[in-house]
């Protein structure tokens, strides 16, 4: 059964290429603003959203970002930003405040759309460069949920290993070890939404308030707003 | 340095003619230079947080970020060296001049009321001046500058009015060296803090006018030495006048060409971003443009190959790759920080998809020899990857381990090879292999058909520090 997808992008273009491009997906709703979607709340597995919706010719003051992803989620979707974003704590605030999985618009869209689907289903995708801050992040102890085993697992993962080369090496079948890192990613999103900047920063040697503009504030913040540019 | 209260009606020195002067002497002048030296020693030039088109949610995500804004409200070393910087750093100046010359008063107070033949008279003069201090301190913490132009009139007139009025409020004999004649001391403060005012006919008629204030408040007090004295203050009143008017005025100019060097940096910056987006992008139009001609097959797909690698490059610049190889460099001799070294390795391959995973491994230093094997080799592994490998994504990580010894691993997902069947050619057997061999590290390939290419690099058993010393002081002899 193919999963029900909600796209919100400012980008006709990439809204009508998901239904067009990415067959295992049912489009629902294609809509320009996240509050398009929560005023429509259509009924989605999925909202594959866009990090950059505000544009000076039509929309200039919609909601984006860290905002737009709690919007979504606080309305009970599942969230997969789909973005063309690359810098590492972006991706990684986006996870902190709920998002489920992060797709580079630069993959190949079949890749994009298995992607998706692994979302749709409960998984989590990080992007490398995630998996990166992560093991750093439990390497200085500022994630200590982790079983040895997870620890090596997460290991293989941020140096790239494939699921089979990091099976061989555990002694463990793909398929389990695919369970495994289904459940260690979402350990992983959990423990980063209860980190705060500071730890993060220190951990990672960042100066202090280096992360304050791009980490997800409380939700009640007056200014519940996030400028990705 | 506390206030040294002199009540009794011995004669004081003429180096303290009154007691405010001593103690505001050293307060105007050590202050105002701790002030500009901490401020122009602050870290980083500027901190964008503090200019509003950077503005911070205003929010706090837990207690530990409320306190550190409270914390840096009042810190001034981490005040922006900025036009507004400046003018905040003036107003805890003159906020503290103000409240100390009222803590300067206030021990004073009780032996005023007791001698002053007029003793509402006094205490109202007092609270006048008590009431301007703690207001005008409140009000120019509140702006974060100066008081304008009003205001400082309104002070200065305080002033010269406190002055007139002393000879009536005070007992004969107590105009010098006496806390109980605050008056003079509080009329320095107000030249202190009214340096700042941009007027400069306000503040010399303001100073002119303390000064024949200061002249009738002598009235025929002065007699004898005193004269002397009397003479000295006036003086000291100007020349701390001229002295803190110079001090507002260069630090401001000082402010300002700082401001205006960054907005220069900022242009330049913005040109520069400019012509690499230029010349980032021309061949990318150029491949987008032929994809719309009609073409046949085979013409296609080398476009479409020639798009894949212009999306690289795209990609590469919207992660700041380029950057990259601007990363520092190092001294002849000296150590080499390793992750420098691969972040400017990746930044020249800017066509491929690399993760550069280095913060494991940001503290890791080799000696220079050791440092250049290490970059020949990850140099030949990326061209590898480039010319035959055909991966989508390649991650670098660096990796130190708790033992101090490190592996920097190179993975791609592209076609891989069988080590079996297929020799290593010259690259990846002499640069790679041979040469990190020969330097001491371990090096382990890790390749199937179909399943990419994985090699590690290894510090071998030999720890990073000692062999960072052994090969340095090689190096040296």
């Amino acid at each position: 059964m193919r999963p029900a997808v909600a796209v919100v992008d400012d980008s006709p273009l990439i809204r009508e290429s998901v239904g067009l491009l990415m067959p295992g997906l049912e489009v629902a709703a294609a809509v320009s603003t996240v509050e398009e979607l929560v005023r429509r709340r259509p009924a989605a597995d999925l909202v594959i959203l866009d990090l950059h919706l505000a544009n000076l010719e039509q929309q200039p003051d919609v909601r984006q970002g860290i905002a737009a992803i709690r919007a979504a989620t606080g309305c009970g979707y599942r969230v997969c930003v789909y973005s063309q974003e690359e810098r590492r704590f972006v991706l990684a605030a986006c996870l902190a405040a709920g998002a489920g999985g992060i797709v580079s618009k630069a993959l190949p869209t079949r890749r994009a759309e298995e992607l998706f689907v692994e979302v749709a289903a409960g998984g989590t995708v990080m992007p490398q460069a995630v998996v990166g801050i992560l093991e750093v992040l439990v390497r200085r102890d500022c994630i200590t949920l982790l079983s040895e085993r997870q620890r090596q697992l997460l290991r293989g993962r941020a140096r790239g290993l494939s699921y089979a080369q990091v099976a061989k090496q555990l002694f463990v079948s793909e398929s389990t070890l695919r369970g495994y890192w289904l459940e260690l990613t979402r350990s992983l999103s959990d423990s980063l939404r209860d980190l705060t900047p500071a730890e993060i920063e220190h951990a990672l040697g960042l100066a202090p308030g280096d992360l304050l503009e791009l980490w997800p504030a409380e939700p009640t913040a007056p200014k519940d707003w996030w400028r990705t540019g | 340095m506390s206030c040294a209260l002199r009540a009794t009606r011995s004669s004081p020195s003429p180096l303290y003619a009154y007691v405010p002067k001593g103690h505001l002497s050293a307060f105007a002048v050590i202050w105002p230079s701790w002030l500009l030296l901490r401020t122009l020693s602050f870290r980083g030039v500027v901190r964008p947080d503090e200019s509003a088109e950077f503005a911070r949610p205003t929010a706090a995500v837990d207690t530990g970020r409320a306190m550190s804004r409270w914390n840096r409200l009042w810190r001034v070393a981490e005040l922006p060296t900025t036009k507004a910087g400046v003018e905040r750093a003036f107003s805890y100046f003159i906020a503290g001049v103000r409240l100390g010359t009222v803590a300067q008063m206030l021990p004073a107070l009780h032996i005023g009321v007791a001698t002053s033949p007029h003793r509402a008279a006094y205490i109202a003069c007092w609270a006048a001046a008590a009431l301007a201090s703690i207001v005008g301190s409140a009000v120019t913490l509140v702006r974060r500058r100066p008081l304008g132009a009003a205001a400082s009139c309104a002070d200065f007139a305080l002033a010269c009015l406190l002055l007139v009025l002393a000879p009536m409020v005070l007992q004969e004999g107590e105009r010098f060296g006496t806390w109980v004649a605050y008056q003079p001391g509080y009329a320095l403060s107000v030249i202190l803090v009214a340096g700042g005012v941009r007027g400069r006919v306000l503040w010399a008629g303001g100073l002119l006018g303390i000064i024949a204030a200061y002249t009738a408040y002598l009235g025929g007090a002065v007699g004898g030495n005193m004269t002397w004295t009397a003479l000295g203050n006036i003086l000291t009143y100007v020349v701390y006048a001229l002295v803190i008017r110079m001090f507002y005025g260069f630090t401001r100019r000082i402010a300002r060409d700082a401001d205006d060097a960054r907005a220069r940096e900022a242009e330049l910056a913005r040109r520069e971003e400019e012509r690499r987006a230029q010349v980032l992008m021309h061949n990318g139009v150029a491949v987008l443009r032929l994809l719309t001609e009609p073409a046949g097959d085979a013409e296609r797909s080398r476009l479409i190959d020639l798009a894949e690698v212009e999306l690289r490059r795209m990609r590469s610049y919207l992660r700041g790759g380029q950057s990259r190889q601007d990363a520092a460099a190092v001294g002849a001799g000296q150590p080499v920080a390793v992750a420098a070294l691969v972040e400017r390795v990746c930044g020249r391959f800017a066509d491929l998809h690399v993760d550069a995973l280095l913060d494991l491994g940001a503290g890791l230093r080799l000696a220079p020899a050791r440092a250049d094997a290490v970059e020949r080799a990850l140099e030949s592994l990326l061209l590898n990857v480039r010319v035959h490998a055909g991966a989508s994504e390649v991650v670098v990580h660096l990796d130190q381990h708790d033992d101090r010894t490190w592996s920097l691993t190179v993975r791609d997902d592209g076609d891989g090879f069988d080590p079996q069947t297929v020799t290593p050619g010259i690259g990846l057997r002499e640069v790679v292999v041979g040469e990190l061999c020969r330097q001491g590290f371990e090096v382990d390939i890790d390749a199937a058909p179909g399943a990419g290419t994985t090699v590690t690099i290894r510090s071998g058993a030999e720890p990073t520090a000692t062999a960072v010393a052994h090969d340095t002081s090689r190096g040296a002899a």
